[in-house]
This record gives C-alpha cells, structure tokens and sequence, in this order.
C-alpha cells in the first residue's frame, strides 16, 4: 500500500477512490433531498445555498440524485467486473493448465469474439437480452470474458513451468492442489490489476448503455441515465449535464489511476529503491 | 406575442368560416397583412425520414406535409378544425345522412396533365375500401357502401349506416384523390412517384437527405402557390437542425422541441409558433378488475394529479391542462369542461371511501418512446404520493410495451393524437367497439348517443347529444387525461403564412411566401 502512495498517480487514484467508494456507502443517508422529489419553484437552476448543484428539469436535486445514484453505479463496475474477471480467470487457467488441443480451441474461440470491438459487442448482447440494469451487467461481463481469460491464461503460463511448480509436480502433489496452491497464487497479480482497471471500463460502457437507454430506466438515478435525460436541457442548466459526467470521470479515473499504480507496485523492476 | 397571434389568428378564422361560407379556402386571409411575393425556395427541416411517398398509408410525421402539397382531397380540415372544400366545391348532405354527393371543380388537372373527374374519385375511394390495399383512412371512411360518378363533376356516397362527419372523413389526410391511371399501376410505384392534384410536384426523393418539389402552374387555386419550390430537408440530429434554422440555412423547423423552443423564440429573426391541438396523453386505468372498477379510486388520482405542475414541468408550459375530457376544446361541439383542482386531501378521502385508507399501491407502465409518457409517469408519481397513491413505475421498451402491455395492462400512460371529430375522439378508445378500446369502461347508453350523434344532421341537435355524451364521460372518469400538448413550430421573420394546424396533417403551404428583402 505504502508503494501504491508514494507514486503521485496512485495517490490522485487513491484519493478520488476513496471519495467515490464513501459517496457509494454513505450517498443515500447524507442525500439532502429525496432524489425524486420536484421543487417545481426552482428547476434547472445552478448550484445555490438550498442546491448545491443544482437540479434538473424536473427540479429535482442534483447533489442528492448523484449520491443516490452512487451505489448503484459503482456496483454495476464491480459487479460486471468481477463477473467478467471470474468466468474469464476460470475458462483462461482451465486453457492454460490443460495446454494442448483444449487450449488452442479455446483460444481461437476467445480471439473470434475479441476481434469485435467492446461496445459493439455489449449492445449486441444487450439488443438481444433487452435492456434493463442486470441485462447491461450481464452484457459487460460476457464482453470482458476473452480479455480477462487471454491475460489469466498467458499469467498461468508464464508461472507453470517455474521451478517451485516443478517441484510440486515431482513430489507427486495432485493437480487441482498444484493448481490452487502454486499457479493461481502466482498468477493473481495481473489479474487483480488488469481488473481494477476494467472497473472503470465497466462503469463507463454501463453509463453509455444508460444514455443510450438500454441500461438502468427513469427514474433510476443512474448517472448514465441522468446525462441522457438532461441532455435536452444542456443549453439551459449545464450543470444537469456536467453533474453527472464529472462524476462518472472521476470514478473511472479513480479506479484507472489507483489500477495503474497496482500495477507498478507488482512490477519490481518499476520498483523504487 | 404568440398568444396574441393565436387569437388573432382565431379571429380571422371566424370571419372567414362566417362571411365567406362554403367558399372560403382552407388557411385564407391569414397572411393579408401584406402582398404576397411570388418566387422563392422554402427550406424545410425536419428530423424523421420520409420513408414513403404513398400517401394511401404514410403516416410520418414529415410525411404529412408532403403528402399535403403533392396531393388535394376532396375536403381538407382548416385551422379551425372544421371541413372545409378543397377538390370539391361543396357538397350536399341527404336528410338522414346516408347519401352525400360532392361537386367537382371544374378544369382540375393531375400534374401529368391528364384530367382529374368523378372516375378518379371512385376509383381512389374505391382503392381505399379495398381490404388488399394498405390504407390508413379505411377505418374511417368503412360506414362507405357504394360510390358512384354521377356525371364527371358529380360523385355520390352511399353509406351503409347515416353517418353526418363524411366530409371529415374524406379530408383525412390519407384519402387523397388519385388518378385512375396510377392505381391501376403497381401500387409499390406510390412510394417513389407522385401524380396528384396538389400545389406542388415531385422533383427529386431522396429518403436519405432531401426531398424537392417544384411549383404546379395548374393547381386550382389561381396565383398560388407563391413559392417556386420546396425542399425538405433531412437532419437526424436536432442540435444540428436547430443550429442550421438559427443560422438561417433553412425557413422552417417543422417541429420544435419542447426543450428547446424557449432559446428558439427567443432567438433574433425567428418566429416560434405554439398551436393549441388536442394531442393528450391519458393514464389508463382498466376498470373490469380491481381497484379501478371504482370510480372513486379513478376520481381520486384525478384529484391527486397536479395538471398545472405536469403541464409546467413536462410540456415546459406548452400546453393547456385538460380535465379528464379526451375532446379538445377546438373541436366543434366541445363544451366547457370544469377545473379539476389538485386535492390531495379529498383524493385520500375518496381512497379511503372506496376502501384503501392506508392508501393504494400499484404499478404504473409506461414505455420508452416518446420520452413524454415516462415523463409523465414520473411527474404523477411525484403529485399522486400526497393523494395516498403509492406508484411504482415500470418502463419498457416501446416493442414490449406494445406486445404485452398496451390494450391489456391494468394501468398504464397511453399517448393520442388530435382526431379531426367528437365521434372519431371516441370511436377511437371510448365506445364499447371502439378501434383501440382499452378501459373497459363499456357503457351501452354512451355507445348508443354515440351513433344518435352521427346519424343527426341538425347541428343544434348534434350539439345536444355530444354535450349529452361528454358529461358522461366526465361523470364517470374512463380515462385521467392531465393535459393537451401544444404542437410546436418555427419560421424565419422572411417567411410568411407559415402555419400548422391543430391535427397536425394540413399545412397550406401554397399560402406560404418568402421576402428575403
């Protein structure tokens, strides 16, 4: 942890991480206003003393939408995330232990769907799953699955024919033992810092469904959802657009900065002295 | 400034209809301010494709005006939403309204130059009778038993049953004359190509980007139109259109957005217009299951619905309110409907009269297009709480909503557009056979007054029997209908005579002129 702050990205990642995981938690109970409460007396207006950020066109809070809105948008990145991560760790160590003619079949399949580009992909699978906030996490998982599974694959690769496994191999220890005591250890580095850094690739293509409509629906307070409805009123109250969209930034940032920073933690050639 | 213009306009209107009778023009007088110019490209924008050009069956919303300028009718529905004569010069009404017949103007061409006679006429009628032939004004027009040319300027409607609205009826902006010659045809040829009898001809279609028409020196209406030439112009994106009608590459912006029409009004140049139509959206609430059937729950979320909020906060106050009435007050016979206040207290009285005194929760459908209906769902959610409702909103995808929920769910928003009459406006939901009949509300008295009213010529008595059926309605609540929405249009200040009316299908753009100065 202590390597993670000391490198000014991990500390900006670090920090915007903890504002956004505290807004998720405690969003709701500190909201000032019911979130889908109308003060018809004051809508679209910008940030004063009663709002802070404004509201939107039905004058509701913006304050209080964006930390209602919180959880569940940053549970739809880690939910997707871990959804993805868990069925491509699986089908990727499944590939890279058993080798041979599994492996290659696998693989070809998996190079076939990441031949089609990300969001392409999603809104395939979410036109035909219809929309709706778990169809769109369900979606992002199926997208992440052959990246993830390419990255644990090639992990598991590189520590299968290490010594130390060699050695539990030639005291006659049994695969799944091998496997789960030695590989997968081994192996969880990148996998754990490729997918913090997919967690803000999930909460942007879930806020981009939610614009596009094909993810959380009115009146959710998903923030993706709250850009697309306020886009109409964008020449009016710029704040309505702009609330949501540096929120969903910063989370995505949040997890980028704090993912990379991981990563030259891991990284023992990044390592300071 | 719009409001003044409205009334104003209004007033004309009135004078027309009374000075002039049966001869005044669809649209007249409205643009004597100053003499028209003759010449001139009118650019009109638009943001849904115009897919086709068979005016039997197109039904987008920038078809319309197409069809409108391409093709005549026989009648045509002015801006004060009454018949007026287009093809036909007048027309005379059997006592027992089961025989019309229709005078012919004399000399009417179609734009290839071949004649336009009763022949066309039947056979157009006929084509749209026909079950083989997708036709949208069938439904309207199926009272129809037999047609026939009496002389080349003379057709006669013999109907099945007496039915006093034929001339709206033939106005419907699908039951365009056609020519003989183009029927017998390949009917797929109507969606490209256009014969008809309308003030302007077909230039160029392309469905992708732009559809020119060019000025028909032989329309029927002597000196007009005044314009040279029309474009509609394709723009997928409304930012993009909007930033082209206030930079000045086009004349019109044939719709604008509720969102956006106070930066258009305001902008410098522009006339933004604002027409009072009978465009509603209606929360339905099936009554042959519980808690509907009691028409204290529905009376109850009528008193527990905010129409001044929902008007101000959905329609951003382009609109009126509307009391629970499907008819607009611009049609004739409308009557005055008496202000339902917002009460939250009396709802939850009510509710707890019909048996819900800890209030009532239910579940509320609303699908994804167009934005408004979920915007009302929500904003009801919001006003209807007070009154001890407890809704939960469900939205779906418009396919879904269509196939699983609409003329079978237990409550849901429902949206309409203006129809041209009293009869149509509840023929349409509210009659027991009614063509989208959703609420089961089925009263056998209210169906009966309702064939009474269409078999009746005499106005004062037709007026008697409609004000009859809407006080039914309003003493029984089929529908909660919070508000009429107003359709929104804009021209540049060079354009003149630009105007829509209220049903949103006729446009009089041969009255249109252009003086860039």
């Amino acid at each position: 942890m202590r390597e993670i702050l000391r490198n000014p990205a991990g500390l900006v990642g670090s920090f915007l991480l903890v504002i956004v995981l505290s807004a998720a938690v405690l969003g709701p109970f500190v909201a000032p206003y019911d979130p889908q409460q109308f003060h018809a007396a004051s809508r679209l207006q910008g940030p004063s003393a009663a709002f802070w950020l404004g509201t939107d066109q039905y004058g509701r809070d913006l304050l209080s939408r964006l930390l209602n809105g919180a959880p569940a948008t940053v549970l739809f990145g880690l939910g997707a995330t871990a959804l993805g991560v868990g069925a491509g760790s699986i089908i990727g160590v499944i590939a890279g232990v058993a080798g041979g003619r599994v492996d290659s079949i696998i693989m070809r399949v998996l190079d076939g769907l990441l031949a089609m580009p990300e969001l392409l992909f999603t809104l395939l699978i979410v036109t035909f799953l219809g929309g709706g906030t778990s169809q769109a996490m369900l979606a992002v998982a199926v997208t992440f699955t052959p990246g993830m599974a390419r990255i644990s694959r090639s992990a598991v690769l590189s520590v299968r024919t290490r010594d130390y496994v060699q050695a539990a191999i030639a005291r006659g220890e049994s695969r799944s033992w091998i496997v789960g005591r030695e590989v997968l250890p081994n192996a969880l580095g990148p996998i754990i810092v490729e997918a913090t850094i997919r967690v803000s690739f999930a909460i942007m293509i879930g806020a981009t469904l939610g614009f596009l409509g094909l993810g959380a629906q009115p009146p959710s307070t998903e923030w993706g959802l709250m850009v697309a409805e306020a886009r109409q009123f964008m020449f009016r109250n710029p704040w309505c657009v702009a609330v949501p969209g540096v929120a969903i930034a910063i989370t995505a940032m949040g997890f980028n900065l704090f993912g990379d920073a991981l990563r030259d933690a891991f990284d023992p050639r990044r390592r300071r002295i | 400034m719009t409001e003044f213009m409205l009334k104003r306009r209004h007033v004309l209107m009135g004078m027309t209809a009374t000075t002039l009778g049966g001869l005044a023009l669809p649209g007249g007088l409205r643009a004597q301010d100053a003499t028209p110019k003759r010449g001139g490209t009118l650019r009109i924008s638009h943001t849904t494709r115009i897919a086709t050009l068979n005016v039997l069956n197109l039904s987008g919303p920038a078809e319309y005006p197409v069809a409108d300028m391409l093709y005549s009718g026989l009648t045509r529905i002015g801006l004060d939403s009454k018949a007026h004569p287009d093809l036909a010069e007048r027309w005379e009404a059997s006592a027992d309204a089961k025989e019309f017949t229709y005078f012919l103007r004399e000399g009417l061409t179609f734009h290839d130059g071949s004649p336009c006679t009763a022949e066309d006429v039947v056979a157009t009628f006929e084509a749209i009778l026909n079950p083989d032939v997708p036709a949208a004004a069938r439904s309207v027009l199926n009272m129809i038993d037999r047609i026939e040319a009496v002389d080349p300027l003379t057709v006669r409607f013999h109907l099945s049953m007496p039915f006093a609205d034929l001339p709206f009826s033939t106005a419907h902006a699908n039951a365009r004359i056609l020519s003989r010659a183009a029927l017998a045809a390949p009917l797929t040829e109507l969606d490209t190509k256009a014969n008809g009898t309308g003030p302007f001809k077909l230039e160029t279609y392309d469905s992708a980007r732009i559809l020119r028409l060019v000025r028909n020196d032989n329309y029927y209406q002597p000196d007009k139109p005044h314009l040279d030439a029309v474009e509609m112009l394709l723009f997928p994106d409304l930012a993009a259109e909007s930033a082209n009608f206030l930079s000045g590459a086009t004349d019109v912006m044939l719709t604008v957005q509720q969102a956006e029409y106070a930066r258009i009004e305001a902008a410098a140049g522009i006339e933004a217009q604002r027409v009072a139509s009978g465009r509603y959206v209606c929360v339905v609430m099936r009554q042959d299951q519980k808690p509907w059937d009691d028409v204290r729950v529905r009376k109850a979320l009528a008193l527990a619905t905010d129409r001044e909020l929902l008007v101000q906060v959905i329609l951003e106050g382009l609109g009126r309110p509307a009391y629970d009435s499907l008819v607009a007050p611009e049609l004739e016979f409308a009557t005055e409907k008496p202000v339902i206040p917002y009460d939250p207290e009396a709802a939850k009285k009510l509710l707890a009269e019909a048996g819900y005194p800890d209030g009532l929760k239910v579940e509320l459908v609303a699908s994804d297009r167009p934005a408004i209906r979920v915007q009302t769902a929500i904003a009801l959610q919001q006003t209807a709480a007070a009154g001890g409702f407890d809704i939960n909103i469900v939205t779906m995808p418009h396919d879904t909503y269509l196939a699983e929920v609409w003329m079978k769910g237990a409550f849901y928003i429902g949206y309409w557009g203006t129809q041209p009459t009293i009869d149509a406006t509840y023929k349409l939901l509210l009659t027991s056979d009614g063509s989208y009949q959703d609420t089961e509300w089925k009263n056998t008295e209210f169906d009966k007054l309702i064939i009474e009213g269409s078999a009746t010529t005499d106005p004062a008595k037709r007026a008697e029997i409609y004000a009859r059926v809407q006080e039914m309605e309003l003493a029984d609540t089929p529908y909660v209908v919070p508000f009429f929405e107003d359709v929104l249009t804009a021209n540049s200040d060079k354009t003149f005579g630009w105007t829509v009316a209220p049903i949103s299908r006729y446009y009089y753009i041969e009255d249109v002129w252009l003086d860039r100065g």
